[in-house]
């Protein structure tokens, strides 16, 4: 049968038991690119059994349009949409995830990675988490070139992906009309991947996706899906499609794009496992907030997602409970119970767990904040300490400015004896052009010196001047000389530079120079 | 005191950031060079000097990891090259009308490259900078009893 031979395990172990295998064995036919992966297209019976691909899409477009059944045509399309999409945006990391709608990453992984079709070992919650990330990044630009030919194609994709992309209103400023021309084009081909991949699960969750949307929609939201697509949200994605549910567009669009997502990786995630953690890597915003391995994310999600849309999400979902495969590259969230388990929300999820955890840390730092809560107030406080230390560096700098006549004289007592050491060691590694090193060097050593202790010691204690006045009361004769030294080169220093913090900064910016490690890393964002 | 720890992921650093000893030689290396070359200047010039070298100091011993340092540090090096004077427009009195504060904004202005930086971005640099302010602070207070005492 077309079907097998396109849908492999994902077909059969299918528990909607798609008939489309019809339509999706046509198309398959039709494209003999499409590996033979799971293309759970799910399409209806209408969909009407042209041996031609092409065809196979109009009708799947046309079906859909013409009888919703239970959404498996929304849902196939949903899942070929994304696919494209995912394809188009291989790698790419759309701004918050959530935007994108879920539609995307269902898509996307299964277009991504064709080797990944063949997987068709149909767990389909394996694929759903493994392959789905993987497919998306690996699908690259590439793959688009050679379905990029068939205008017709592509049009049919875009329809397709109208179809997807009904659900998902927020897509389509996202990418752009220009590169959602280009993903419409893939996401064309992709779909036609995506149909053959159409992990069976993915041939449950019938997209949701209605035909209404708009294409630049659709293709941003393949966009948005690529990025998801190798989440494992994907893959839940793509059982909730299978729940096609009727439910609202939101909750479709993100059962299509995981449950597309989640097809994609089934079958892929058998095989390539390590492909979705590259996917994921490319996309920061795939670490998934999605979450723990498909499989128990599917499960998890199950459970919630008794809704229209959810249900149908439960249902690949339970057919899935498989174990998870080990996470590559994603963070993994176990949704909560009652918690909402599509991909927008659990990124979001992970991001403000991520802020509250800072905050946490900045509660610790700002004394007199444990009683205070809410954000706003918290906030507050730190901006009202940031302030306040600002404000006691600049009344410091004044009174020590104010001290200074004293501070030629006290500088020797202030220094241990082996603080002065290290010191006197200093500005001869400076000196040489290449200070920026050995000043990093020396720093790194300074550490471990016993001017370490002793300056730690100093100021950890508050306002302990004990080991200052030890060093105070030492005779300055012994450090004389070492500190004329000192005092000698940092006057040579001076002259080096105009400004007398010259040199700290030269130092700093000297090692940034100096050190490749500097150099290396990356600059924070100013 | 542990090595500073240089956590620029986005993992929040538990750890005692600021290296204590390199942060105290770079500050007292700072003051008496201030001291040795600007005897004569008045105290607010030399007070403001003693901030930059403070500052200046602070964000080395960051390092160039975190983000507010290497603003910092930027933002001191371009100054050094010539002093910053913005050109300041007649402020033309409107109706403060404050509808909301955006304190994120408020903290991003306070910290030192804060601007185009993501919330939680923003707060661990935050915290980041308040450690080593502290840090800073409690050195001169040490620097200033010392040589007061």
């Amino acid at each position: 049968m077309e079907k097998e031979r396109f849908f492999g395990v994902n077909w059969q172990s299918m528990d909607a038991g798609m008939p489309p295998e019809m339509n999706s064995g046509a198309a398959a036919a039709a494209a003999d690119q499409l590996p033979n992966s799971f293309l759970n297209l799910g399409w209806e019976q209408p969909m009407h059994h042209d041996v031609h691909f092409e065809s196979a899409l109009s009708s799947l477009v046309s079906s859909p349009s013409s009888n919703a059944p239970a959404g498996n045509d929304s849902v196939i399309i949903g899942e070929l949409i994304g696919r494209l999409g995912s394809i188009c945006n291989s790698g790419e990391v759309s701004p918050p995830s959530r935007y994108q709608s879920t539609n995307t990453s269902c898509y996307s992984t299964p277009l991504n990675s064709p080797p990944r079709l063949n997987l068709s070992t149909m767990d389909h919650q394996q694929q759903g988490r493994g392959g789905v990330p993987v497919p998306g990044n690996q699908m690259a630009a590439g793959k688009f070139s050679p379905f990029a030919a068939d205008p017709g194609f592509t049009e049919r994709a875009a329809r397709f992906s109208c179809f997807g992309a009904r659900g998902y209103p927020g897509l389509g400023g996202q990418f752009g009309l220009p590169e959602a021309g280009k993903l419409s084009r893939v996401s064309s081909s992709q779909s036609l991947k995506a149909v053959q991949l159409g992990a069976s699960d993915n041939g449950k969750e019938v997209p949701v996706s209605e035909p209404e949307r708009p294409e630049t929609e659709t293709r941003s939201k393949f966009g948005g899906e690529a990025e998801f697509g190798n989440s494992q949200e994907a893959s839940s994605v793509s059982d909730r499609m299978t729940a096609v549910g009727a439910e609202n567009n939101a909750r479709k669009r993100k059962a299509a794009s995981k449950g597309k997502a989640k097809g994609a990786p089934l079958s892929s995630s058998n095989m390539n496992p390590p492909k979705p953690s590259d996917g994921e890597k490319s996309d920061a915003k795939r670490c998934k907030p999605a979450e723990t391995d498909g499989a128990d994310k599917d499960a998890a999600v199950k459970p919630k997602t008794e809704e229209n849309g959810d249900v149908g999400r439960k249902q690949g979902e339970e057919g899935n409970a498989k174990p998870p495969e080990p996470p590559k590259d994603y963070i993994h969230v176990r949704a909560r119970r009652g918690q909402a388990t599509d991909s927008h929300s659990l990124a979001e999820r992970v991001r403000r767990e991520k802020i509250s955890e800072r905050m946490k840390l900045l509660q610790d730092l700002v004394p007199g904040c444990n009683k205070v809560t809410g954000k706003a107030l918290m906030l507050d406080e730190i901006i009202n300490y940031v302030q306040s230390l600002q404000r006691q560096v600049e009344f410091l700098s004044m009174k020590l400015a104010a001290l200074n006549p004293q501070l030629d004289f006290n500088m020797e007592t202030l220094l241990p004896k082996d603080m002065h050491q290290a010191l006197g060691q200093l500005p001869q590694q400076v000196y040489p052009l290449d200070m920026a090193s050995t000043a990093f060097s020396y720093a790194q050593q300074l550490q471990g010196t016993p001017l370490q202790s002793l300056v730690t010691n100093s100021l950890d204690v508050q306002g302990s001047l004990n080991p200052l006045e030890s060093s105070l009361r030492r005779p300055p004769t012994m450090q004389l000389p070492r500190l004329d030294g000192f005092a000698d080169a940092t006057s040579q220093l001076g002259n080096l530079w105009e400004d007398d913090l010259q040199y700290v900064v030269q130092m700093g910016l000297g090692q940034s120079q100096g050190t490749t490690a500097f150099s290396s890393q990356s600059m924070p964002v100013e | 005191m542990e090595p500073k720890s240089c956590s620029g992921d986005g993992n929040p650093s538990r750890n005692l950031h600021p290296s204590k000893p390199l942060m105290a030689a770079n500050f007292l290396r700072c003051l008496s060079r201030i001291q040795q070359t600007a005897t004569n200047s008045s105290v607010g010039s030399r007070s403001r000097r003693i901030r930059r070298a403070a500052y200046a100091s602070m964000a080395y011993s960051a390092g160039h990891r975190r983000a507010w340092s290497w603003a910092l540090l930027r933002k001191l090096r371009c100054r050094r090259v010539r002093p910053v004077i913005l050109p300041r427009r007649p402020r033309i009195a409107r109706p403060q009308v404050v509808i909301e504060i955006d304190r994120a904004e408020v903290l991003r202005k306070l910290v030192p490259g804060g601007t185009g930086m993501d919330y939680c971005r923003l707060l661990e640099e935050t915290a980041d900078y308040i450690r080593c302010l502290a840090t800073q602070v409690r050195l001169m207070q040490t620097v200033t009893d010392s040589i007061s005492s």
